[in-house]
């Protein structure tokens, strides 16, 4: 399949780099040129504009920081929705707004092109392996034609629906677990410390029980260790998802006190001097709410 | 060793088998004296008084409902404080108050009484199979002294320390930390429903990736069937749970507010009559705020 692909930070090198091994043409965009030199080496093109990458492109796939960004690269002049092929597919990866995905699906649809929504679940060692969970939104067609692709990415390809916002509903509600499941952690384990409990042994019962999952034990074990500076996702891009999920939310008229519960902790975290720790630092946030620190 | 057991209910019934089965001398007692018809065929004698059922024993357990029968059988008249002999230990297993533990804490101390709080994680069918986890507190002596007993009866002893109320401390936080999920999942669930998403599918995406544990596995799939009518544990018990979670909390001036949002959703589940149900019906209770149902 003739392949454009645009964003090659941390998610997106390793996701490109699976297509390539694929056996798909491949023309690579990044605005750090750099960024694209090692896919150069390994048989694939750089596009100097999306314009020039979009060129004979039956798909091309974007993993992007934010709304702005992709919605810019989109509907810009010489953006995708003005040189990709009629009937090319946009299969858009990174974690965005359900409003910024409306948007972009209209813009291509006059376009005549297709919109998939794709955002994943996992971080950059799963993506270079191609272990990525995937949540796949988007007319049924298009969905199918992708898979393909989509298959050399992730281990597994969820069926959201026929609109492309239902995947990023998913993806965000799936975060706003995360994150609450923290912040109850954070509670728990400054109510047993006031108990003289060691956090360890919390941590023990809860996750050879109820809570044996990656979740827990991940983020338990940072909050034990308090190794907050050993950074996985930080506090300002769990902000960012927050306020995702809160307007998702707004949208759909979905009351949702937990989320808003844990929204306010990482402000409160930000206020602090935490915003670029470890989203698990919200322990030592919810610590000082209690007096502890 | 010679044990006493008071409170026959479903749990303590299954706990007294298994006692039985490691070869202890039990003497039981229960207010309703037909619950221990099934012990006594097993072989345990029944004591007709509380005071009986404390007579030469190394160890008395109790394992009764709440905080009222709790005191009711430790402080009354002929109580286990009366009767306690000399050197034995009063184990309590039932889920209590952190207030109402460090008040017999104090009273057993008095009359210089060993008290142990030993609150078990399982439900029924564990407590039959002799695969509970019991979190023990209380004398590092006394704690050793229980060993045999609490071998026969759980899969694992973790021991929270010398304060019986910190083994409390980490029962009420694992529990809140349940109610926690639950309510997590709830929102997640009625935000994805409102963008058409078919509530498998996010269950799906939820269990098999950072959320694959019982917690989330057995709520998720009450959820995803609203099967809310077969209740392993009512909205009404959880109620009482995460009070006592609040209680503990606020005992120690622990802010929990994500344990607050499950209050007001149980209390809101039972004003819509659901108290009965299972407290999966956090599920319903939430797709009603957002007006789902």
């Amino acid at each position: 399949m003739n392949i454009g692909f645009i964003g090659l930070g941390r998610m997106g090198r390793g996701m490109a780099h699976r297509l390539l091994e694929g056996g798909h043409d491949l023309v690579v965009h990044d605005v750090v040129r750099a960024a694209g030199d090692d896919f150069v080496k390994a048989g694939a093109r750089f596009g100097d504009t999306v314009a020039d990458l979009c060129a004979g492109r039956e798909v091309v796939v974007t993993m992007l920081v934010e709304d702005a960004t992709v919605i810019d690269v989109a509907i810009r002049a010489g953006g995708l929705c003005e040189s990709l092929p009629k009937g090319a597919i946009h299969i858009a990866m990174g974690t965005y707004g359900v409003a910024a995905i409306r948007a972009l699906a209209a813009a291509h649809a006059k376009a005549g092109q297709v919109l998939v929504a794709a955002p994943v679940l996992g971080r950059p060692d799963l993506a270079a392996s191609g272990q990525l969970g995937i949540v796949a939104g988007g007319p049924a067609d298009a969905v199918r034609r992708s898979e393909p692709l989509l298959q050399l990415m992730g281990r597994k390809i969820f069926p959201a629906g026929e609109l492309p916002e239902s995947a990023t509903a998913i993806k965000l509600a799936n975060n706003m677990v995360l994150g609450c499941a923290m912040v109850a952690m954070a509670e728990s384990f400054s109510l047993v410390r006031k108990y003289d409990v060691a956090p360890q042994i919390f941590y023990e019962v809860i996750t050879e029980g109820l809570f044996s999952a990656p979740a827990y034990k991940g983020y338990g074990k940072t909050m034990v260790e308090q190794t907050y500076d050993n950074v996985g996702s930080p506090i300002t891009v769990g902000l960012k998802d927050a306020n995702l999920i809160a307007a998702a939310a707004d949208l759909a008229r979905v009351p949702m006190p937990s989320l808003n519960i844990y929204r306010d902790r990482l402000l409160g975290a930000v206020a602090h001097g935490d915003g670029d720790r470890d989203q698990a630092v919200l322990a030592r946030e919810q610590a000082r709410a209690a007096g502890l620190e | 060793m010679r044990i006493g057991l008071i409170g026959l209910g479903r749990m303590g019934q299954g706990m007294g088998a298994r006692l039985l089965s490691g070869a202890h001398e039990l003497l039981v007692y229960n207010r309703t004296a037909g619950k221990a018809k099934d012990l006594e065929k097993a072989g345990a004698t029944v004591a007709t008084t509380v005071a009986a059922a404390c007579k030469e024993r190394e160890i008395v357990i109790s394992m009764v409902a709440d905080d009222a029968a709790l005191n009711d059988v430790t402080l009354g008249a002929g109580g286990i404080r009366a009767s306690l002999p000399k050197d034995a230990i009063h184990v309590s297993m039932g889920t209590h108050s952190a207030g109402a533990i460090q008040a017999l804490a104090a009273a057993h101390a008095e009359k210089g009484q060993a008290f142990v709080a030993a609150p078990v994680l399982g439900r029924p069918d564990a407590a039959a199979a002799g695969q509970l986890v019991i979190v023990a507190a209380g004398p590092p002596a006394a704690l050793k002294e229980c060993e045999p007993a609490f071998s026969v009866m759980g899969r694992k002893t973790v021991e929270a320390g010398a304060a019986p109320e910190s083994a409390l401390a980490i029962k009420l936080a694992n529990n809140f930390v349940l109610g926690c999920a639950i309510q997590t999942m709830a929102e997640g669930f009625s935000l994805v429903r409102k963008y058409g998403v078919n509530p498998q599918v996010f269950y799906d995406v939820m269990t098999e990736g950072l959320f694959a544990a019982p917690a989330y596995k057995v709520y998720g799939k009450l959820m995803v069937d609203s099967s809310y009518d077969k209740p392993g544990f009512t909205t009404r018990l959880g109620l009482k749970d995460i009070k006592l979670a609040l209680a503990a909390a606020e005992l120690v001036n622990v802010p929990l507010p994500s344990g607050s949002v499950v209050r007001d959703r149980l209390v809101g589940a039972i004003a819509h009559g659901d108290g009965d149900k299972d407290w999966a019906v956090l599920g319903r209770e939430q797709a009603r705020a957002c007006g789902l149902e």
